[in-house]
């Protein structure tokens, strides 16, 4: 490790060589890429820096843009952590992740509509047919169901990681309701606001269309014999800890917010509750997991959903985005045989790279795990949020063995992966009062529609703030920063 | 609009309504009673139960000592009070929040940082030292909020339900601010003669209602009973008085159920019955029975507020609406 500069900002930078660092070259220069705006930095103080931060974090504040903290004696309100350093990705380097992400989305989605029809991927013994038969995810109630234009995951996250040797990684896809979409354009705002000299110096790509290439992907998949489809957007409500993504993306669309008691279903068709009565609704974003959006189909106690949902869907009166059953897709397990996927459905080879995975399931793979758990992630194939995770080089021998006998317990549940070296990224540490290297990664947004696609330019980068922690979920403690795709 | 949404924005224009009345009764009447013309009104004892009473948690035990300081924490700040400012904005807040897609960024932002800085006011120096500090903010925080409703939304249906929330609670508040000091006068009239009360209550009541100016520039004349009561019930210029109030709820019950039939019983119907009543009401018909008036008023704008509730709130009503129809369509 070596201090890389004297800037007051800078004092406590020490970058570790066996990442790739975005803004330091080995030899202690600046990234071309980065010059104009670490100037910039260099010139603030840190009182100056400071006052920028604090400002921009009151207005995360004041919009409301928080969680809730729960304490021993009351309820706090803290803000998702964020960064004001951006991350810049050149033109070039985009527009491969760009084409990369929109060639998983479109393969996942045939890959989803074999499943659900005739499977000839398995036939073909492209993938294994206990993969699906045993996945929890797989929903057999949409087995033959045509879904409208054909599209399950309308909207997909990617997860991409920068590893050491330069080049990006895929970690994971999130096809159910991957969120974090409102914080791309809020992390926009404050920096805006904060650095608006430099923003001249680069010219970024835009992100505020997203909100209408969503709408627009909507009203694409609408029920046969509809004209002027009306979408809503249903949340479990206000208590919800994505609550203001639910509410900023209705307001960003001009969309209403619906929670499932203000729907109803009538004569096959879903209405919405309103002051002069019921009115029709064609086209549901729907921010509820799969097992809650029908208690009549799915979990019988949910109160979050609407009964009788599903069989309207199943008429095809009503459309929901994204489809049910799209989680037997993002499966960990699954995600190991997307460059096969792809290759199946699009005749192309994958343009990201995957990480190279072991699966429990297999033998002689398993045993390959079961031997070096202290040099691999391992991670359950059917959890999201960042839970379950065990990074082999931060456990004790007694962890190991724990480690070992959950595997072996249930070998199908896990995958392991080498540990990727995430790049980092000058993120600014209040107790050091300086900007220090952090792990991050990057999740991109894909929309699909009828005859229509859009990749969002740049997305949501996502830093691990504890020092040296490499999973960057904000349900463990993460951040964000905004993203520039330079035009 | 969702049933529950409107339910909601109704709501959060009553509670930023239901704030700024408490605020001003509390901060006038209590800076008013500490150089009050007689023994009676300067007592704490009276000021304090006053408070209560329009607090709407009134003491009737004669022998129960309040203290000031429990008072003020109680109708300030106390969280566990339903009735303290501090839980009606709070309430504005949550209302306003759960339909925060529909209301402007802006308001949202407005009602957000309003919340936060009530709540994190400090109840010590509150009882202390900040009733006047504390009051004033409540003021400006709500005239800060109208005027986010009247300038960034649009004035279409989700505007008029709250406008209705806000002049229904208006018209509920200073009926019951009337009444409040109307007993307070009474109370010293039986101690003193009609003539010792003279015009302090009436002028305390003015302010209360943030009226005073007004009805000075209106009256040229020091206000007495009669005019006092006759500008805050019946003047239609005066955008606090129940008249105003009473138009301004015919005003936006009328956008809501434009090109709707109005049956009778409906919230609509009631509301445009009672503005037609009061357009013909002279002072001299209330002045001999302003008790009853009064009881009679408040029990029509609570019967109000349920038809309200029944014709554009309620969720399950909707259902039974269309239920009722598809009866209707199988016997036809």
């Amino acid at each position: 490790m070596k201090k890389s500069t004297q800037l007051p900002l800078f004092s406590s930078y020490e970058y570790d060589s066996r990442f790739y660092d975005e803004l330091f070259k080995n030899n202690n220069e600046v990234r071309e890429i980065y010059k104009t705006l670490f100037k910039l930095f260099g010139e603030y103080s840190v009182s100056e820096f400071n006052r920028l931060n604090n400002q921009a974090k009151e207005s995360f504040f004041n919009l409301g843009i928080t969680f809730q903290v729960y304490g021993s004696s009351e309820v706090k309100e803290q803000i998702f952590p964020f960064d004001l350093f951006p991350r810049i990705i050149a033109k070039k380097e985009w527009e491969t992740i760009e084409k990369g992400v929109l060639q998983r989305s479109k393969a996942l989605n045939l890959f989803l509509w074999d499943l659900y029809h005739s499977q000839k991927i398995i036939k073909d013994g492209i993938v294994p047919l206990d993969l699906i038969s045993t996945s929890v995810n797989f929903l057999p109630q949409m087995k033959n169901l045509d879904v409208p234009e054909g599209i399950y995951n309308h909207i997909s996250g990617t997860d991409l990681i920068k590893h050491s040797d330069g080049n990006h990684y895929v970690l994971e896809d999130n096809i159910r309701c991957p969120s974090g979409v409102s914080y791309v354009l809020g992390n926009r705002n404050a920096v805006k606001h904060a650095l608006f000299g430099v923003f001249n110096k680069y010219k970024a790509q835009t992100v505020v269309d997203y909100g209408s290439n969503l709408l627009e992907i909507m009203e694409s998949v609408k029920p046969k014999g509809v004209d002027n489809p009306v979408c809503v957007i249903l949340t479990p409500g206000v208590y919800n800890s994505a609550y203001y993504e639910h509410s900023f993306l209705a307001k960003q669309m001009g969309l209403e917010l619906v929670e499932g008691r203000d729907l109803v279903i009538e004569n096959d068709f879903v209405y919405k509750r309103t002051i002069f009565g019921l009115e029709k609704v064609d086209v549901i974003y729907r921010r509820i997991d799969d097992l809650y959006i029908d208690p009549l189909v799915f979990k019988s106690d949910s109160l979050l959903g609407v009964p009788g949902l599903f069989s309207v869907y199943k008429k095809g009166h009503v459309s929901l985005v994204n489809a049910p059953g799209t989680g037997v897709a993002d499966d960990k397990a699954i995600y190991t045989y997307m460059p096969q996927i792809i290759k199946y459905y699009l005749d192309e080879d994958p343009i990201l790279n995957n990480v190279h995975t072991y699966h429990c399931s297999r033998k002689n793979e398993l045993q390959h795990v079961l031997e070096n758990v202290d040099k691999l992630v391992v991670k359950p194939v059917d959890e999201s949020g960042g839970y379950g995770i065990s990074i082999g080089n931060k456990l004790s021998k007694e962890e190991i063995e724990k480690v070992k006998e959950t595997i072996t317990a249930n070998p199908r549940k896990y995958i392991a992966q080498p540990i990727m070296a995430l790049s980092t990224h000058p993120t600014y540490i209040e107790e050091s009062q300086s900007f220090e290297p952090r792990h991050l990664d990057l999740r991109t947004f894909t929309l699909l529609g009828k005859d229509k696609d859009f990749v969002l330019k740049g997305g949501l980068s996502r830093v691990a703030l504890r020092k040296g922690n490499l999973v960057v979920n904000s349900s463990q403690g993460g951040g964000s920063k905004d993203t520039w795709v330079l035009k | 609009m969702l049933a529950r949404v409107a339910n909601n924005l109704f709501w959060m224009g009553r509670y930023i309504e239901r704030s700024e009345h408490l605020a001003r009764y509390l901060n006038v009447n209590y800076f008013s009673s500490l150089d009050a013309p007689n023994e009676i009104s300067g007592s704490r004892q009276f000021v304090l139960r006053s408070i209560m009473y329009m607090a709407g948690n009134e003491i009737i035990d004669s022998k129960v000592e309040l203290k000031e300081e429990d008072v003020l924490y109680n109708v300030g700040l106390n969280m566990d009070k339903p009735y303290s400012i501090l839980a009606s904005i709070n309430n504005a807040h949550n209302n306003a929040k759960s339909s925060r897609d529909i209301i402007s960024t802006e308001l949202f932002e407005s009602i957000n940082k309003i919340n936060h800085s009530v709540k994190d006011y400090s109840a010590s120096d509150f009882v202390k030292n900040g009733l006047y500090d504390f009051t004033l903010m409540i003021t400006k925080s709500t005239s800060e909020l109208r005027s986010k409703i009247g300038s960034t939304l649009l004035h279409d249906e989700v505007y008029a339900i709250i406008m209705l929330g806000i002049y229904f609670e208006r018209a509920l508040q200073v009926t019951r601010i009337i009444n409040a000091k109307y007993s307070d006068a009474s109370v010293e009239k039986a101690a003193y003669g009609e003539l010792s009360v003279n015009n302090y209550q009436w002028t305390t009541l003015l302010k209360c209602v943030s009226t005073y100016d007004m009805m000075r520039r209106f009256y040229k004349k020091t206000p007495t009973r009669n005019s006092t009561l006759e500008f805050l019930i019946l003047n239609s210029k005066c955008p606090r008085s129940i008249k105003s109030c009473l138009n301004q709820i015919h005003k936006y019950i009328t956008i809501l159920s434009k090109n709707r039939a109005i049956p009778t019983n409906s919230a609509a119907f009631l509301i445009g019955k009672i503005n037609a009543e009061f357009d013909y009401k002279l002072i001299e018909d209330i002045d001999d029975n302003l008790e009853d008036f009064i009881s009679e008023l408040i029990s029509n704008l609570i019967l109000i507020g349920e038809k309200l509730e029944e014709d554009y709130f309620k969720i399950t009503d909707t259902i039974a609406k269309i239920e009722n129809k598809k009866t209707q369509a199988q016997t036809q």
